[in-house]
């Protein structure tokens, strides 16, 4: 497709908190100096930047990625935003590897921010307007109704039980107490999840990632400067991404078919023939439990209504044949929504690299995924990395 | 029908009223409690420089937006400044007229390269002009709450 190659060669991460002092562009500047740092790159080096928010509304600033370019090291740069809701976050990479990609600029650094304290009484309440303003608004909808009523048909086709759901909440919560950028790093048990609140049924408390302040980094270049200042590039072999119908009445809600066209999008570009097999780590968008069951099947890790057998079998497990979410994804990093997704390639990256520390999973692999979804809970946005 | 017809009032068709129920509180992030604090606690005015590239960042950053260098030398930049541009304000944010025309000027603080946008005060609007000399005229100390509208206003020198 006359492309170039395009490799990751840094990465910076804030800690995830539920209130941050710092302001936007504050945590902003301060994911991105890290990444710069880690790959002994300046700001002069920089040729673009590709920002990654969610919703204007969280911070509570319009044209919030235009107000948080100066911390995003987008003085007097080329800088765009892109944006697709809760997907952002790996858009984001998808964004910072056209413009690399195309031969247009050979180093963008890619910066995700969000702030979500700022709101309140809570940022869920900036949700409303995702709903049909005239059919569904009326009925003073909350956002957690969506993950209910998606989560009970996922449940009641395959059936599934709550119990098996709640392992992956479990297994990502103990993830994390090895992150030290963690929010909630928590040794908790599938009771645990079962009797904590119940806030929209089938939906509890621990089902559910919490809301967050952060920021994440990434620095991408092009194959001759990657290999001029490391000699552990990742690359990014394959980008996808995909939206369904905003008609949620008329989506398939067991199955997300537009997570599995981004997939094979990004596995077509990368060479990959069986990602079953060929994944040997991944990183599956899971603000709720249940979304990294539906994420998996999704992706093709795995069959239709299988993804929670693995779970305990331990399949996903760190030590397992196919890790999800060894950082602990959002359920125990945090989600600060834009962040998290980069936040998720940032630990492909790390993994990759050998460099995950604690959270390192075993058998030194070459070939990881990270996956985003959001937008009106119909796109998804896929990553796949190798070594 | 539709987009071909004049609309004079959207509330004579089918419609739905409603309002998105969410409010902010902003921290004013690490840089920003520094300067808030001088202002509130001493009422003075706190910038940040950047010794690699010769700026002084009014209000101050934790970062050069430049060189990406961390800033944290926090150095007093004293409370005078320059009318860089400015103008008269007759309506509300409403379209309501106001009952004293405000005068609203961009004042760049003398020897930095930062400034604020403020009132101007204790002028006739008819003798402002651009380069006059001005300077921050603070809410006695019991009064001030951290907070820009610590300063009333700038008044010329
Ligand atoms: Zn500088």
């Amino acid at each position: 497709m006359g492309m170039r190659r395009v490799a990751i060669v840094g990465a910076g991460l804030t800690k995830f908190v539920r209130r941050a002092q710092e302001t936007g562009k504050e945590l902003a500047y301060e994911a991105a100096k890290m990444a710069l740092d880690s790959c002994e790159l300046t700001l002069e080096d920089v040729g673009c930047v590709s920002l990654g928010t969610a919703p204007d509304a969280f911070d509570g600033v319009h044209m919030k990625g235009e107000y948080l370019s100066d911390g995003a090291g987008g003085w007097r740069k080329p800088v765009m935003r892109p944006y697709v809701g809760g997907g952002t976050g790996v858009f984001n990479a998808i964004h910072g590897w056209f413009h690399v990609a195309s031969g247009l600029f050979d180093i963008c650094l890619v910066v995700a921010e969000e702030k979500m304290s700022s709101c309140y009484p809570h940022p869920a309440g900036a949700f409303l307007t995702i709903f049909d303003h005239t059919t569904e608004q009326p009925l003073k909808p909350n956002l957690i109704w969506i993950f209910a009523l998606e989560m009970r048909r996922y449940m009641e086709t395959y059936g599934i039980s709550h119990r098996d759901i709640a392992l992956v909440s479990v297994k990502n919560k103990k993830n994390a107490m090895d992150h030290p950028c963690a929010q909630i790093p928590q040794e908790i048990t599938v009771d645990d999840v079962l009797n904590s609140e119940v806030l929209a049924d089938p939906v509890h408390r621990l089902d559910i990632s919490p809301t967050s302040d952060g920021a994440a980094a990434l620095v991408l270049v092009a194959e001759h400067i990657a290999k001029k200042i490391t000699d552990k590039p990742v690359w990014i072999d394959g980008v996808g991404w995909n939206v369904d119908t905003a008609y949620w009445a008329t989506r398939d809600l067991c199955y997300p078919r537009y997570v599995e066209k981004a997939a094979r999008m990004a596995y077509e570009m990368a060479g990959i023939k069986e990602p079953h097999k060929e994944i040997q780590v991944a990183e599956p968008y899971d603000p709720f439990d249940y979304k990294e069951l539906h994420h998996m099947e999704g992706l093709l890790l795995c069959g239709k209504g299988e993804a929670p057998r693995l779970t305990a079998e331990g399949v996903t497990a760190r030590d397992g044949n196919l890790p999800t979410c060894p950082s602990g994804g959002l359920l125990g990093v945090g989600n600060p929504i834009a962040a998290s997704g980069v936040m998720k390639i940032c630990e492909i990256f790390w993994q990759l690299r050998g460099e995950a520390g604690k959270r390192q999973v075993p058998g030194k692999p070459k070939v990881g995924l990270a996956q985003a979804w959001g937008d009106l809970m119909q796109v998804g946005t896929v990553i796949v990395m190798k070594v | 029908m539709g987009i071909t017809e004049k609309i004079k009032r959207n509330i004579d068709m089918t419609s739905w009223k409603d309002k998105i129920p969410v409010n902010y509180i902003y921290t004013v992030g690490i840089a920003g409690e520094k300067f808030f604090r001088e202002i509130k606690d001493n009422g003075k005015i706190v910038g940040t420089k950047c010794e690699k590239c010769e700026v002084t960042f009014v209000p101050p950053k934790i970062y050069c937006e430049r060189c990406f260098s961390r800033l944290e030398n926090y150095i007093d930049v004293g409370t005078k400044g320059t009318v860089h541009t400015f103008t008269i304000c007759y309506e509300n944010v409403d379209g309501t007229k106001k009952e004293e025309p405000t005068i609203i000027a961009m004042v760049k603080i003398d020897g930095t390269d930062g400034g604020l946008v403020h009132w101007l005060g204790e002028i006739d609007s008819k003798d402002v002009e651009i380069g006059m000399s001005v300077e921050a005229i603070f809410k006695a100390k019991e009064e001030r709450e951290g907070s820009i509208l610590d300063i009333k206003y700038f008044k010329p020198t």
